[in-house]
């Protein structure tokens, strides 16, 4: 890529196409950076195209038209198929298993485990990043590294043990089982909260302490509020965690009245009525499952977007 | 994608069917009562078992079933997850390569001492099938439900097309070397895209339009429906006895030589390849779509493929082998009761239930299966020949005394682990079948 | 870790303050404030931990109790083709999918940074990553089936024969290390963005005003000022990388052959699948001990690039 000069700033090739430049020569570098950009963009977006128009389609038609752009046949069936509003019939006569899944459930189970997880992790570990920031304790460095160290560890290293630790606890196919082990804390949201609070300023917090506020007053009053940016970037990435999590609750939350959605999806999949698996209803069941964090992210996109370098970075 | 295993039931259905069972009935004075739940993994016989639950629920019993339905894909990580876990149906459809290991780990109850105090005529099955299910300590961990074979389905108007007649496909012969008139009648069955049939000169096997035989898997360390019937009538056996085999043959000649004439079928044009086996269309809708002219498949999916709609499909048996017989895989399935169980005795009524004439014969008149006891059976030949299927290509084989019983071994499981994916790579032509040398002694090493 | 210095800083500021306090400080309001995270990670870490490197000398069928072994499963490792297999495979994916999505993110992210500043773009490139790891498994498997799929369909009306993605040996890591690229391109090309934004602006003015061209500026300027911020990236995707589960779970299942059986989901299938545990928590041994080994490497590496940058 032999790319042209290009002048810094604001001005250079957005400099109004006026009389002052009437043949600005084509900014061949830029058309190409453009385009890879362009290209970059489709890329990412053209598997959601494909989610929307297969599950539009019928699934027996998808044979049919496997490279039409549009949608095979078109028909709302599939989602219909998903959310239990098919009856058998309807649903086999669309190519789909005739079985009742109710997506519905999932999706309540999901919103329930991420839920529970998110306020519970956020908070517990916001209390504990207190703890660490802000009050004077012996030995506190040292527990704050040993906390650390936990971020070394493989996940698998301690699903094992925990998996044993649940089931011997006869949590195994309860909400319990699924978000304790995620509810109280993990290393990284302690790390990252931690990092806020040590740099607030303690003059407001010493102020407050000369009012007589305790520290419950302090944290619930001060801390809080002064940290609320951070506090919401932690909970959006704790949500979409807890939401997109498959391995755990494969183990521990396998029955129908607990299953999440992704683990929902894995068994619709290898789900095989007849044959080959329902692609449409599987694609409806993605949007699905795909939908409740797209517009938790449609409504703080921005904020999301703006915080992900400074969660990485800090 | 759970391809690599062994298929036994196509239809299936992995999320869970709750079919309620609150029958009617109640009252009687049934020595057992309590709710249990109950596992299967065939969505095509569900009905058959809903309506055996009905009936069962009518018999006065106190006992009250629910079934629950996954499909085979999912089956047996179910099953083994919720046995680790403490939280096992009470009853559950259990399949022979299974059950030893279940057995061996304490997971089953033993039910010889009901089968004996309830006097339980354990005759009344087809030979052998009751044997299978009493484990290396002697103690008997099912009753028998049903039975299985394989045959050769095949398009009936493909096979006008290419001059064939349903005699021709009754009297066919096979062997390693050449294939017999059997390989005659698949490169008959194949076109390309020009229309050349696969015996021709012109015949471009790399632009096939219809196979003559379609592939499903390449059948791991079992090969139920896609090569166990050649390689036994090659002479050949898994183990050197069966049950309870400990020395495993898949380095025996007669079964490399049939390894190699099977997956030289792919090679001719004349099978799809792994990589379409494996595909997200499988095998039967490549079928019915018009893509396979035959393909083998076993008994317990002769009504699927019969109400494929635009296909009318014939049956034929196996061709007669190099020992001068046909040969199919004799598989039974039996009911297992969970060791954990809370309710042992009303599970057992409903295993003594699902084991009774009066049961199987219900299942017998949903034409989806053969039940094990024979005369049962009679009933499903009969309401086969209501649905217009003659399955004689399957009962022939009992008749005639050429079932090879599945091989029943402890450690399937990880037989499976080094036979899967072995089989994968030889029919995928990434190695050769010298593979199977290593992978034998990899197996029988696991019974030392 | 370039966070470590800032408690160390703070500690000391602290202790100078709390002279005149009691011996042990807040400690009572801190147990207070600690209790559920500690109580957390007692219980779900710290014991899970130690557990974890018990069961590992144990033969444990999860049924029965755990049977004391010693070493044996660790030299039946030695001798496990499958695992060695799995250590391969997963290496090989990690190498792909962080070689490619390093590439693919850093040329992202600097074509975002010169081109536009459109939040409306970052938004759309971050969309795959908020979309879970099964839904991204399954779209890509359907739109990569052999018969069906959308690219074959394409591929097939180019010309160029259809590609069994997940279905050929040969294909099938490169195929789940590209799925998951796609996944994380967005983000991590975000996190290299910020890094991005912090270069000043006159840095690149002046090596205009010198005459350098774009492409020479990102030798010259962007690169070397990034180093730092490339090297926190690779940690964190590394180490993630070699987590691949959920992706192999609901496509190959470890297939075909033994392509995708990476370490996590051999480690699965031994413990859940076969009745393992015991062997099944050795391998997790060793895969701790690797991705220790990785991180501490790669911490050096970081502090490399520090020095650099200061």
């Amino acid at each position: 890529m032999t790319v042209a000069t290009r002048s810094p700033g604001t001005h250079g090739p957005r400099v109004r196409s006026g009389q002052k430049a009437p043949r600005r020569p084509v900014n061949w570098g830029r058309v190409v950076a453009w385009a890879a950009l362009i290209v970059l963009l489709i890329v990412t977006i053209f598997p959601f195209y494909w989610m929307l128009r297969t599950s539009l389609s019928n699934n027996r038609a998808l044979a049919a038209e496997a490279g039409s752009p549009l949608p095979a046949d078109l028909t709302l069936g599939a989602f219909e198929r998903v959310l239990g509003m098919a009856t058998t019939e309807e649903a086999l006569a669309e190519g789909g298993s005739g079985a009742s899944v109710n997506f519905w459930l999932y999706l309540r189970n999901s919103i329930v485990v991420a839920t529970v997880v998110t306020i519970g992790q956020v908070f517990f570990c916001a209390m504990a990043a207190y703890a660490f920031a802000r009050l004077r304790w012996p030995g506190r460095d040292k527990v704050f590294f040993l906390f650390l160290t936990a971020l070394m560890v493989p996940p698998i290293f301690t699903t094992l043990p925990n998996f044993i630790l649940i089931r011997d606890l006869g949590l195994l196919n309860t909400f319990a089982g699924i978000v304790l082990p995620t509810l109280f804390m993990t290393p990284f949201a302690v790390f990252f909260l931690r990092q806020f609070f040590v740099g607030l300023s303690r003059e407001i917090e010493e102020a407050a302490m000369i009012d007589g506020a305790g520290h419950a007053r302090i944290f619930f009053r001060l801390i809080i509020p002064m940290a609320a940016a951070p506090i919401t970037t932690l909970s959006i990435l704790t949500y979409i965690n807890a939401w997109n999590d498959y391995m755990w609750p494969l183990l521990v939350g396998q029955e129908e009245n607990v299953r999440v959605l992704t683990v929902a999806l894995g068994v619709f999949r290898s789900q095989t009525p007849q044959g080959s698996p329902d692609w449409a209803g599987l694609m409806a069941a993605t949007l699905i499952a795909a939908l409740p964090v797209m517009i938790l992210f449609a409504v703080l996109g921005r904020r999301v977007v703006n915080s992900i370098g400074f969660s990485g970075i800090k | 994608m759970r391809r690599t295993r062994v298929r036994i039931a196509a239809g299936a259905v992995a999320v869970p069917l709750v079919v309620a069972a609150c029958g009617g009935g109640g009252g009687g004075d049934a020595s057992a009562d309590g709710e249990i739940t109950y596992w299967l993994w065939d969505a095509n016989q569900l009905p058959a078992y809903e309506a055996c639950a009905d009936a069962f629920h009518e018999s006065g019993t106190d006992v009250r079933v629910t079934i629950e339905q996954y499909g085979w894909e999912d089956y047996w990580d179910q099953v083994t997850t919720s046995l680790v876990g403490g939280t096992a149906p009470d009853v559950f459809t259990n399949h022979l390569s299974r059950y030893p290991q279940f057995a061996a780990e304490d997971q089953l109850l033993a039910i010889g001492e009901y089968v004996e105090r309830d006097g339980i005529d354990t005759s009344i099955y087809h030979d052998g099938l009751a044997e299978l299910w009493v484990g290396q300590d002697g103690q008997r961990y099912g009753l028998p439900k049903d039975w299985d074979t394989v045959a050769v389905f095949y398009n009936e108007e493909m096979l006008a097309d290419a001059g064939l007649t349903p005699e021709d496909m009754a009297e066919l012969d096979w062997n390693p070397d050449d294939g017999g008139s059997y390989e005659e009648v698949i490169a008959k069955l194949t076109v390309d895209e020009n229309g050349n049939r696969g015996d021709e000169p012109d015949f471009d096997p790399d632009n096939v339009d219809v196979y003559g035989i379609g592939l499903n898997s390449a059948g791991e360390g079992f090969g139920q429906t896609e090569w166990s019937m050649y390689a036994f009538s090659n002479g050949w056996t898994h183990t050197d006895q069966n049950p309870w085999g400990s020395e495993f043959n898949y380095d025996d000649p007669a079964f490399v030589e049939t390894i190699d004439w099977w997956r030289g079928l792919i090679e001719k044009g004349y099978m799809p390849s792994f990589e379409m086996a494996d595909a997200g269309v499988s095998m039967m809708e490549q079928y019915g779509a018009g893509n396979y002219a035959m393909v083998t498949e076993g008994s317990w999916n002769v009504s699927a493929y019969v109400d494929l709609e635009g296909v009318d499909t014939g049956l034929a048996p196996t061709p007669v082998g190099p020992e001068g017989e046909r040969a199919s895989m004799f598989n039974g399935l039996a009911d297992s009761i969970w060791a954990g169980t809370d309710e042992p005795e009303a599970a057992w009524e409903w295993v003594k239930f699902l084991a009774s004439p009066e049961c199987q014969d219900i299942v017998a008149e949903h034409a989806v299966v053969f039940p094990a006891i024979e005369e049962s059976t009679e009933r499903a030949v009969d309401a086969f020949a209501e649905k217009d299927i003659d399955i004689a290509p399957f009962t022939v084989h009992v008749d005639e005394e050429t079932t090879y019983l599945a091989p029943v071994t402890d450690e399937w499981a990880e037989v499976s682990a080094i036979m899967g994916p072995t089989m994968d790579s030889i029919v995928s032509f990434s190695s050769d079948t010298d593979a199977l040398t290593e992978a034998n002694e990899q197996v029988n090493a696991l019974f030392e | 870790m370039a966070t470590q210095v800032v408690p160390k800083r703070a500690a000391k500021a602290s202790g100078a303050v709390s002279g005149r306090r009691r011996r042990f400080g807040d400690l009572r309001v801190a147990l207070v404030f600690l209790f559920p995270a500690a109580l957390g990670f007692t219980v779900f870490y710290l014991w899970p931990t130690l557990r974890g490197f018990y069961l590992s000398l144990t033969e444990f069928s999860l049924l029965g109790d755990a049977e004391f072994v010693g070493l044996a499963n660790f030299e039946r490792l030695i001798g496990d083709p499958l695992f060695w297999n799995s250590l391969r495979v997963t290496v090989l994916y990690v190498v792909i999918n962080i070689g490619v999505q390093t590439v693919v993110a850093l040329a992202l992210a600097v074509l975002m940074h010169r081109l536009t500043t459109s939040v409306t773009i970052r938004g759309l490139v971050l969309l795959p990553y908020l979309v879970a790891n099964v839904v991204v498994a399954l779209v890509w498997f359907w739109m990569l089936d052999y018969q069906l799929g959308v690219v074959n369909q394409i591929l097939d009306w180019i010309g160029l024969g259809r590609i069994s993605f997940f279905g050929s040996e040969t294909w099938a890591i490169p195929t789940i290390a590209l799925v998951n690229v796609w996944r994380h391109m967005g983000y991590t090309a975000l996190l290299i963005f910020a890094g991005l934004q912090m270069i000043p602006k006159y840095v690149y003015e002046a090596s205009a005003i010198d005459g350098a061209s774009e492409w020479r500026m990102f030798w010259s300027v962007t690169l070397p000022l990034l180093r730092p911020i490339m090297a926190l990236v690779l940690i964190l995707s590394v180490i993630g990388s070699f987590q691949i589960f959920d992706t192999v779970a609901v496509t190959t299942s470890g297939g075909p052959v033994d392509a995708t059986r990476v370490i996590y989901f051999y480690i699965f299938e031994l413990a859940f699948e076969r009745f393992d545990f015991g062997y099944a928590a050795a391998i997790s041994v060793v895969l701790f001990l690797i991705l220790g080994g990785v991180a501490i490497a790669q911490l050096r590496m970081l502090r490399a690039g520090e020095s650099d940058l200061s």
